[in-house]
């Protein structure tokens, strides 16, 4: 048994008439991927969106439990999610920074501790010492992560001229820099083929088991799901409606019936 | 060429002779005169016959051309091309002939009181369009109201140096910090705005200041401008031909003849240096973690706040980095031309430097002395064509939007690299 | 009391010039998303047209009404042509490019628009004599009489016809739904066999024309105008389609009123230096504080 690293309790958002999560409660635990399905329009991106702070919800809450601590992660706005809260996530569409280089990607992702590290640019402009190795620190920690997704070659062209999957695996090293308590992955698989796919989902396996990373995932891809999920929870119409191991997911009648029709 | 397309292009352009003469017909044939506190009406229908004809006979060229080189399509489009590839290549090498240039620049042959003139005026807009470059081109905030910090720099400088008599090396550091504090203050409620309210938003605080410096009568003269603006010294070696008695000035202390010129060569190098620190500035700041965020925030401001970096006091940053390079340059301006009053910054000011930084290549430094040296240069061929060379500046910055919305240097170098540089 | 009844009725007049123009800022943000910066140059083109036609006019035996209609339909159809060859040149081709990039053109356009009518016009003020003359003169017997115009009469009646004749078209006809469709999704709606490229056309057209009128009822109620009025006249339209909820077409007619009333009451009673710096102001404030505006949709970034 692993402890609790997430919870969210009666979680509500409405965008005008529409409510796009319907009082939702779910755990997510330390060392575990919980994923969170459901059809399109679900509300599933909408989760991530409160989570991270780009929506603010209408009740509901959201606790985060970090060394010891438990956040209220209402407090925090956007960006301080990440910064504060050791929450990172990736988007549905990615969004690298096209123009930038694949290591310039990587290192902007360790902004906060580098900024720091460069005296809020008054040391980094005098080249201090002090300043020259926290940034070549954080170029090995770049380096080591791009090994890992075999983009270490390529380190130095533009993000946006990747081929697709390599910048979904972009993105998700990318978030790992912020050193994150819990990443959240919104539809990692989408539009990967099998090869990729399997390669993600050893990517995944690493950054629970070695880097004891809890994952809050969105998938669609069936594989996905049923080969690296610990826990799932199923959404339909921002309502759950079902939460369990895989294999309990898999056989469940609700489930069943809300994918009829929507998915195969 | 068959016989329909010949047909469709000559119905195009007389469609396009039909339209000119719509636009042209009224405003350019019409000329309103006034005659006896009266207006009445001066036709001009040779000037309009003239410009609806040359439309009509481009249109027929330009559609007849693009016909052609459809057929040929697959061949690259070659001098464009060479021109890029030349300039993405040689970058370098480029900037380095280009600051030996200007080092002796004084002393070439033809450089007398027009030029250097000339060369002063560039310097300034260069160094203009390299701070803006920070707001716009590095951190993708587009700042219609930049001579706002002109203003506050100049404005400062000149009430400091006038009122307490400072000298221009404390004036100068006090004036940028001014402009930088001014940065700060309008950039804090602004910057969480959006890209285009953005840009009308510094517009209008632009225009503001200039409306305040208008009216604030006691503190700025109002429209009659502030004169009697010290003029600056070599470490404290004035440029006077008949100097106080007692004082020693800069040509009795070297034993040179007095010329006029040695003042007008020392300010050159001022802002050359001025320019050249902003220059080199920007070019480390960019390799830091604030500068890289910069760009990163003008690529994805969503990504970034996923990753935590704090958007608005990032931009806050670049925001008042480049008003306090604003600011320097207003008190070179202030202390070159003794004398300031608002009219020096309207909002055209503004868009040139705009122009300046979007023309050169959004982030690019060599490119904004290009640009400045083509625009300036253009401004400058036209001088006796008022208005007309302001038309063909806001027709540059259209064409420079449609044909080559990156600028003229399109090519960007990564902050950091892995490999080492090649 | 008739000195603020007096302020009302200018305040009303003028918003509904700013109302006009502030037409064109919101249906053009409406289908492309741009600020079209050059909106206010074309307002200034009309009123310069309008000038001409007033000027020939004048020299004729045809009856007022008359000519007050013939001015404002040549205003409307020489002024759209402006319109149309702006989108064409200077936003269409930039409609794939990056979000900045129409906004700069607009800006060129702007600065051509401008410098080519002093060009071609001259830098010196031009003015009209009168063209209807006479109002009603309420309070006869107080200090301060009220004067409502007939100038000011005929203002507000156009503008109420035309505002009544545009939103027919935009809510009735099928121009104006494939304007409302461009809107929600370009690439749909040109899948659906709308042809988009017309569309924005035709909305461009309608924006000049309706500034084009507006211009008309500049010249006429101040009788002075110059290549330049078009610069604070369009900050102040755009002010009023962002105070109004910028994309909503009765938000900018609300917006332009209240700009219009703000701009009167402040030069009454505060300051009528200060005039341009209350414009200005209004507009930060408003964008700071109430970027959606009365009747806009509030703007929640999707992520
Ligand atoms: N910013 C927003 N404004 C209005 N409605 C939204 C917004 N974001 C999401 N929605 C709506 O919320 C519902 C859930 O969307 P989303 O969370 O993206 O679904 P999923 O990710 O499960 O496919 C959808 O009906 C969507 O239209
Ligand atoms: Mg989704």
């Amino acid at each position: 048994m692993s402890e609790k690293l997430l919870s969210v309790e009666n979680l509500t958002m409405k965008f005008g008439g529409l409510i796009a999560i319907d009082d939702l409660s779910f755990s997510a635990k330390k060392d575990q991927i919980t994923s969170i399905i459901g059809p399109n329009g679900a509300g599933k991106t909408t989760v991530f969106n409160c989570l991270t702070g780009f929506y603010k919800a209408t009740s509901g809450s959201m606790f985060l439990n970090k060394d010891n601590k438990t956040l209220d992660l209402k407090k925090f706005s956007d960006f301080k999610v990440a910064q504060k809260a050791g929450v990172a996530r990736t988007f549905q569409n990615i969004r690298l920074f096209p123009q930038m280089s694949v290591l310039e990607n990587m290192m902007v992702a360790q902004h906060n501790k580098l900024m720091v590290a460069s005296g809020f640019s008054l040391l980094g402009l005098i080249n201090a010492p002090s300043f020259l190795k926290k940034e070549k620190e954080a170029k090995e920690i770049s380096k080591y992560w791009l090994d890992i997704i075999n983009l270490t070659n390529r380190a130095d062209d533009n993000a946006g001229d990747l081929p697709y999957g390599d910048q979904r695996k972009l993105e998700i090293v990318r978030a790992m820099c912020i050193e994150p308590h819990l990443l959240c992955l919104d539809e990692p698989a989408a539009g990967l083929n099998a090869k990729e796919s399997a390669e993600l989902n050893k990517l995944l396996k690493f950054i629970q088991k070695d880097k004891k990373t809890g994952i809050l995932l969105i998938e669609h891809d069936m594989s996905v799901v049923m080969g690296i999920s610990d826990h799932v929870v199923v959404l339909n119409y921002g309502k759950k409606i079902f939460e369990g191991t895989a294999q309990e997911t898999k056989t469940s009648p609700e489930v069943i019936e809300a994918y009829l029709g929507t998915e195969e | 060429m068959d016989k329909n397309f010949l047909q469709s292009s000559l119905k195009d352009s007389l469609f396009t002779g039909l339209i000119a003469l719509a636009l042209f017909g009224p405003i350019v044939g019409l000329r309103t005169v006034a005659v006896n506190e009266a207006l009445v009406v001066q036709p001009k229908w040779l000037v309009v016959a003239l410009i609806v004809a040359f439309c009509a006979v481009g249109r027929f060229f330009i559609n007849i051309y693009t016909f052609k080189k459809d057929q040929r399509r697959g061949e690259p489009s070659s001098f464009g091309k060479a021109i890029s590839n030349f300039l993405d290549t040689k970058g370098s090498q480029i900037a380095l002939g280009a600051v030996i240039f200007s080092i002796i620049f004084p002393f070439l042959p033809f450089a007398d009181r027009y030029w250097m003139d000339i060369a002063i005026m560039m310097m300034t807009y260069i160094m203009l369009g390299w701070g803006l470059n920070i707001v716009i081109g590095l951190a993708g905030l587009l700042d219609l109201g930049y001579v706002a910090f002109y203003a506050v720099g100049a404005y400062s400088y000149a009430l400091f140096a006038i009122h307490f008599g400072w000298s221009f090396w404390i004036c100068l550091p006090l004036a940028g910090l001014f402009a930088g504090m001014f940065g700060i203050l309008l950039g804090f409620p602004v910057l969480r705005l959006r890209g285009d309210y953005l840009a009308i938003v510094t517009l209008a605080f632009g225009e503001m200041i200039r409306i305040l410096l208008l009216n604030w009568y006691e503190l700025t003269k109002g429209p009659d401008g502030l004169t009697g603006i010290p003029r600056p010294s070599f470490f404290g070696l004035p440029f006077k031909r008949y100097p106080d008695e007692g004082v020693e000035t800069f040509h009795t202390f070297f034993g040179l003849e007095y010329s006029p010129m040695q003042r007008i060569i020392f300010l050159y190098y001022l802002i050359l240096i001025l320019a050249l620190i902003t220059n080199f500035f920007t070019i480390k700041i960019r390799r830091l973690p604030v500068g890289r965020a910069w760009e990163a925030l003008r690529e994805d401001e969503i990504a970034c706040k996923s990753l935590g970096v704090n958007p608005r006091n990032t931009k806050l940053t670049a925001f008042a980095v480049g008003a306090m390079f604003g600011g320097f340059a207003g008190s070179f301006f202030a202390t070159r031309q003794a004398f300031i009053s608002p009219e020096s910054f309207t909002f055209i000011e503004s868009a040139i430097i705009v122009a300046i930084v979007v023309l050169g290549g959004m982030g690019s430094q060599t490119g904004v002395v290009l640009s400045t040296i083509f625009l300036i240069g253009l401004i400058e061929v036209f001088r006796d064509f008022e208005s007309y060379r302001m038309v063909a500046f806001g027709g540059a910055m259209v064409l420079i939007m449609v044909f080559r919305p990156k600028g003229i240097l399109a090519k960007r170098k990564p902050t950091i690299t892995m490999v080492k540089e090649k | 009391m008739e000195y603020f009844l007096q302020q009302l009725i200018n305040g009303l007049t003028l918003g509904s010039v700013y109302g006009l123009i502030a037409i064109g800022y919101t249906m053009v943000y409406g289908i492309i998303g741009m600020i079209n910066f050059a909106h206010g140059d074309i307002f200034m083109v009309g009123a310069f047209v309008a000038l001409i036609s007033f000027i020939l006019f004048a020299l004729t035996a045809i009856a007022l009404p008359v000519i007050l209609i013939l001015v404002l339909l040549i205003s409307m159809v020489f002024t759209a042509c402006y319109g149309w060859t702006v989108e064409k040149l200077a936003y269409k081709p930039l409609r794939k490019s990056f979000r900045l990039a129409p906004l700069i053109s607009a800006l060129g356009m702007s600065i051509v628009l401008q410098n080519y009518v002093q060009a071609a016009q001259g830098a010196r003020i031009k003015t009209l004599q009168p063209v209807i003359q006479g109002g009603f003169n309420f309070f006869e017997e107080s200090e301060f009489v009220v004067t409502l115009s007939y100038l000011q009469i005929f203002i507000v009646l156009v503008t109420i016809v035309l505002m009544a004749i545009f939103t027919l078209l935009i809510t009735r006809t099928a121009l104006g739904r494939a304007q409302r469709a461009c809107e929600q999704d370009r690439t749909m709606t040109a899948l659906m066999g709308i042809n988009v490229d017309r569309t924005i056309s035709m909305t461009f057209i309608i924006g000049s024309s309706l500034a084009s009128v507006a211009g008309m009822m500049f010249v006429m109620y101040y009788g002075v105008i110059d290549f330049y009025i078009g610069f604070l006249a369009g900050i102040k339209a755009f002010t009023a389609a962002v105070l109004g909820g910028i994309g909503s077409i009765p938000g900018a007619m609300l917006g332009g009123l209240l700009i219009g009333l703000i701009e009167v009451f402040w030069s009454g009673y505060i300051s009528i230096e200060y005039k341009d710096i209350a414009a200005f102001t209004t507009l930060v404030i408003v964008l700071i504080f109430f970027p959606t505006g009365f009747l806009g949709k509030p703007d929640i970034e999707k992520v």
